[in-house]
């Protein structure tokens, strides 16, 4: 509870901040536009040559699209900007700060910003998936294990994100690594099927990206059974508590910059 | 003038001395410019289901030259005048007795330096990969591919540029530069070859700057079928019109500035 009084608070003097840069919040609904016109262009490219992305209906793609595209907007408005202040924090010392406060250092780390820009972006997905589901047909059930689904898939996603960010710790300038990771989870815009062996693989076990997407839209669709649910939520719970446990081990190494 | 030469080579090595501090950075930021390859694959999975006239080696050669025709014409100078704007360093810049887009310019083209051989050592791995990819593209067109792609960041500097001018009057114009940056990401011919496009919308784009920015350079290394002359002669255009809107911002833009924390 207090936690959650805590993510309002955070949120409220963010939104806030960020109202000072009006323009740029108004640009961001062109751009959201913009960009899932070019994401539905890019599926609708393989389907206009014919391929189906490995064996997926049209409206079925765009609920991996849409799924795809609500990870970005979470990146875009809460990962992106928090993890960015690891790296930064790190360089100036200012992470003793954080460590201090009497408050779990992780959820600060991970929670203190919110980027408005993205909401535009997270309004775009959420038509997309809805859009999506519709025109698949969902039924009530399988409406409800998408919505969980996507939940593990939005927490997989972030204890993925947050324990390529905690390396710098080590490493310091090293932010540009979680921009790689926007880039990987770009890829989950379609299907993992559409994608040859090698990259199949990479995307299943080496970054979980088939997770994120691919996965829980097919249990959605019932194209997995329902069990499968579990594996999803598994990896996802099993990817957080190591990237908590990569934090509080990271942080022994942590030195502390001109303090 | 005689000494030109000279300030712009210790201007190059000074930034490139800098850039090589990031050098991990630079990597993984690289290393994020893969996404071509997951196209190759999907695309290469399509050719295997006999769907293009493309064969799959067709497709890794072109993705390849994709990857490197990105990765040459990367630009982030509106980040900098943004940041110049925002940090007040740009008063500092201004007293020095050289245009600042010089520096913005020596940065790029020091970095460049960094993420060459970072470049090499992705094709490398890509040679080992797809032996099968890799075919001579000629000398011609070879030559003529990097005449594109040193236009197209013409192009890509100078519109940035822009947008980082328009930071004088929006104290953050960087979102700006995300619009060129998604319109780029779909409609250069980074999802597949400019063919496979709907003609209707090939049609459209040819007329934009963008299918000349990566497609061209990627084509013409490629051995794709690609309209040379045209390409270069709309690379040139859009280079002579975002310069001269450069140029312009920056006259009636240095008015604007409040040199903030100065």
């Amino acid at each position: 509870m207090r936690y959650l009084k805590l993510l309002t608070i955070f949120w409220q003097t963010s939104l806030a901040a960020r109202m000072e840069y009006r323009t740029a919040f108004l640009l961001a609904f062109l751009e959201a536009a913009l960009e899932a016109a070019g994401k539905l262009f890019g599926v609708y490219l393989f389907y206009s040559n014919g391929f189906d992305l490995g064996g997926w209906r049209w409206q079925e793609a765009l609920l991996v699209l849409g799924l795809a595209s609500l990870l970005d907007a979470f990146f875009i408005s809460v990962f992106n900007p928090n993890l960015r202040r690891i790296s930064e924090m790190v360089q100036n010392g200012t992470l003793d700060f954080v460590l201090l406060k009497p408050v779990d250092s992780q959820f600060w780390m991970s929670t203190q910003q919110f980027a408005a820009v993205g909401l535009p972006f997270l309004l775009v997905s959420l038509g997309l998936i809805v859009y999506a589901g519709v025109a698949s047909g969902l039924n009530a059930t399988s409406w409800l294990l998408l919505v969980l689904g996507a939940v593990a898939a939005l927490t997989l996603a972030y204890a993925v994100a947050f324990l390529f960010a905690t390396t710098s710790i080590w490493f310091v300038k090293i932010f540009n690594v979680v921009f790689f990771l926007n880039s990987i989870v770009w890829t989950g815009q379609y299907p993992v099927q559409a994608y040859s062996r090698f990259f199949k693989y990479f995307l299943t076990f080496v970054l979980p990206v088939y997770f994120m997407t691919t996965a829980p839209a097919e249990v959605a669709l019932g194209r997995l059974s329902f069990a499968w649910l579990f594996a999803v939520i598994g990896v996802s719970l099993g990817i957080l508590a190591l990237s908590s446990a990569f934090w509080r081990f990271a942080l022994r190494y942590y030195a502390s910059a001109s303090s | 003038m005689r000494w030109l030469p000279q300030k712009a080579w210790a201007l190059i090595a000074v930034y490139f001395a800098y850039m090589l501090e990031y050098r991990g950075e630079i990597f993984f930021w690289m290393l994020s410019g893969i996404t071509p390859f997951f196209f190759m694959s999907a695309w290469t999975m399509a050719a295997g289901q006999g769907l293009t006239d493309y064969s799959a080696s067709d497709f890794a050669r072109y993705f390849f030259a994709v990857f490197i025709a990105r990765q040459l014409g990367i630009v982030w100078v509106h980040w900098n005048m943004s940041e110049d704007v925002r940090s007040g360093k740009l008063s500092f810049r201004l007293l020095q007795p050289l245009d600042p887009a010089w520096l913005y310019l020596a940065d790029h083209i020091g970095e460049r330096g960094v993420r060459l051989p970072l470049l090499v050592l992705v094709g490398l791995v890509f040679a080992l990969l797809y032996p099968q990819a890799l075919v001579w593209p000629g000398l011609e067109s070879l030559a003529l591919g990097l005449l594109a792609t040193a236009l197209a960041f013409g192009v890509n500097f100078s519109a940035s540029y822009v947008v980082g001018l328009l930071s004088l009057w929006l104290e953050d114009a960087t979102e700006i530069y995300n619009l060129w940056y998604v319109a780029i990401l779909f409609f250069s011919g980074m999802l597949a070859p400019l063919s496979l496009y709907p003609p209707a919308v090939e049609q459209i784009l040819l007329w934009t700057p963008f299918p000349h920015l990566v497609f061209l350079p990627a084509a013409l290394w490629s051995g794709l079928d690609v309209n040379a002359t045209r390409g270069l002669l709309s690379l040139l255009i859009w280079n002579l019109f975002f310069f001269t809107l450069g140029r312009l911002l920056w006259r009636l833009g240095r008015r604007h500035y409040s040199a903030m924390g100065a």
